[in-house]
């Protein structure tokens, strides 16, 4: 028999900082940490950096070999088992970690001294191969389950998520740290997203109101950095240990567009979307609120809200939409992880968090948008966050009070 | 300042080991150091020292050992 799943941990390490209630009080209130960054001779980009201390969780002895990312996935990993109030995990606990590029600092330096001496340093390839993240949490939290790693670009963390909710479900584990880590703010992986044409247009005057999903003066999405990761168990488990339960991750839903590498489809969220209410049990009316993809790329926006619209039909005027992206900025492998920590804790505080910098909303993007900052929800019962990833695979998770 | 001296410096540098920590006859494995950690620091001690390491280090397992192997290979060969 299928087994409910639930939310007892979240941790962070986000561009808000690293405590979950601290970091959806900011965005409640509509603060934006995205700013201005340079490094290495790359041209001046916007991103939003998440500020992290790796003292606090390694000796220098300890970080030979270990990249940023796989930092700060340790970090907000072992933070939401804390926060889950679990002393330790073990062969009966997964590890499910979505990244897009890995270790992109070790990346980048050996390339760089590819270029200038051809002395690469001796960690590299274990520094940046892309399950480093999950293999440094399980060396961590002594997990001897499955440990298994996602690459599926801005959908990398919705899809791991997904499936330690479905290896719960099915009883293959006993509890998961889901979730998500990206750090690729480096010189070379900004180059090539600035070459690639997607990004936002630097506003340098104020740099923290580029990012505008859904706004007519959208211009493109802003990088962001972070790592965020679930605890997922049984209902039955949490509900006999005492624990504190968030939220309960009713459903998912995978689809793939199969149409075109980067330029998403009406066609495919709609079945990621239909997919994942099925799987909750959930009808669009029971949904109030979305934690949108919402990039704030021309093309991607328009073709998200003419999803939700195909799906919520009539009932649409019930649905409350923000990306908070517009404050975050994408955390592309991240992405997934973050938006639905932030949505697991929109639902527990029945508050939506505001889509900021969207003076005048595009008329094309016809949803009911969010965009007062502290934003009450009293009778928000279930609510679903998007991730559609380059690739064409669009992950949608649906969560549900638990009262 | 001894190779000696110079080689607990960059392990302090490196790793935040404190120098005070660093004996000459000690294993390095008693520092914490594993494969991976033993081959930053070789590839550091090559940039910084500005020698090449031979392959085999057979019975190089202390500081005073690396030290003397640094010295003899920065000592100019005769021709």
């Amino acid at each position: 028999m299928r087994r409910r799943v639930v939310v007892t941990g979240i941790g962070l390490v986000s561009p808000h900082g690293d405590s979950p209630g601290a970091v959806f009080d900011a965005l409640m209130e509509g603060r934006s940490a995205v700013a201005r960054w340079s490094a290495g001779g790359a041209p001046p980009a916007l991103a939003a950096r998440a500020p992290f201390e790796a003292a606090r969780w390694f000796t220098r002895l300890q970080l030979a070999g270990v990249d940023r990312v796989s930092q700060i996935a340790v970090a907000a990993a072992e933070s939401a088992r804390a926060d889950a109030g679990l002393d330790a995990l073990d062969e009966r606990s997964g590890i499910y970690v979505g990244t897009g590029m890995g270790g992109a600092s070790a990346i980048d330096e050996a390339f760089a001294r590819h270029a200038e001496s051809g002395r690469v340093p001796p960690l590299t390839v274990p520094a940046f191969m892309p399950n480093a993240p999950a293999a440094h949490i399980a060396m961590r939290a002594k997990v001897h389950g499955p440990v298994l790693t996602y690459s599926i670009a801005c959908a990398s963390s919705a899809v791991a998520i997904a499936e330690a909710a479905k290896a719960i479900a099915a009883g293959e584990v006993e509890c998961a740290l889901a979730g998500g880590s990206e750090a690729l703010l480096v010189p070379g992986a900004v180059r090539a997203w600035q070459a690639l044409q997607t990004l936002a247009a630097p506003d340098w005057e104020d740099a923290s109101q580029a990012c505008r999903p859904f706004a007519l003066d959208r211009s493109g999405l802003v990088l962001g950095e972070g790592a965020a990761f679930l605890l997922l168990e049984p209902f039955d488990a949490a509900k006999a240990r005492g624990a504190r339960v968030y939220a309960e991750l009713a459903g998912s839903g995978v689809s793939c567009d199969a149409t075109h590498l980067t330029k998403p489809d009406v066609a495919g969220q709609v079945r990621a979307l239909f997919s994942a209410l099925r799987a909750g049990g959930l009808s669009p009316a029971d949904v109030g609120y979305c934690n949108a993809h919402g990039t704030a790329t021309r093309a991607g926006d328009v073709v998200e809200c003419e999803a939700l619209a195909q799906v919520w039909g009539d009932d649409i005027g019930g649905l409350a939409v923000s990306s908070t992206k517009s404050m975050h900025g994408h955390l592309l492998g991240a992405a997934g992880a973050l938006e639905a920590a932030i949505t697991v804790l929109a639902l527990e505080r029945r508050a939506i968090p505001p889509n900021m910098h969207c003076a005048s909303q595009d008329p094309a993007c016809r949803v009911p948008l969010v965009r007062e900052p502290q934003t009450r929800a009293p009778r928000l019962g279930a609510a679903i966050s998007n991730s559609f990833a380059f690739g064409g695979t669009n992950a949608v998770l649906a969560f549900r009070r638990c009262d | 300042m001894s190779t000696l001296e110079e080689l607990k410096q960059l392990i302090h540098k490196t790793f935040g080991i404190d120098t005070a920590a660093l004996k000459a006859d000690a294993p390095l494995e008693d520092y914490g150091l594993d494969s991976l950690s033993l081959a930053e620091l070789l590839f550091a001690i090559e940039e910084h020292f500005d020698v090449d390491l031979p392959d085999s280090r057979s019975g190089v397992n202390t500081l005073a050992g690396l030290a003397a192997l640094i010295d003899d290979l920065r000592t100019p060969k005769a021709a």
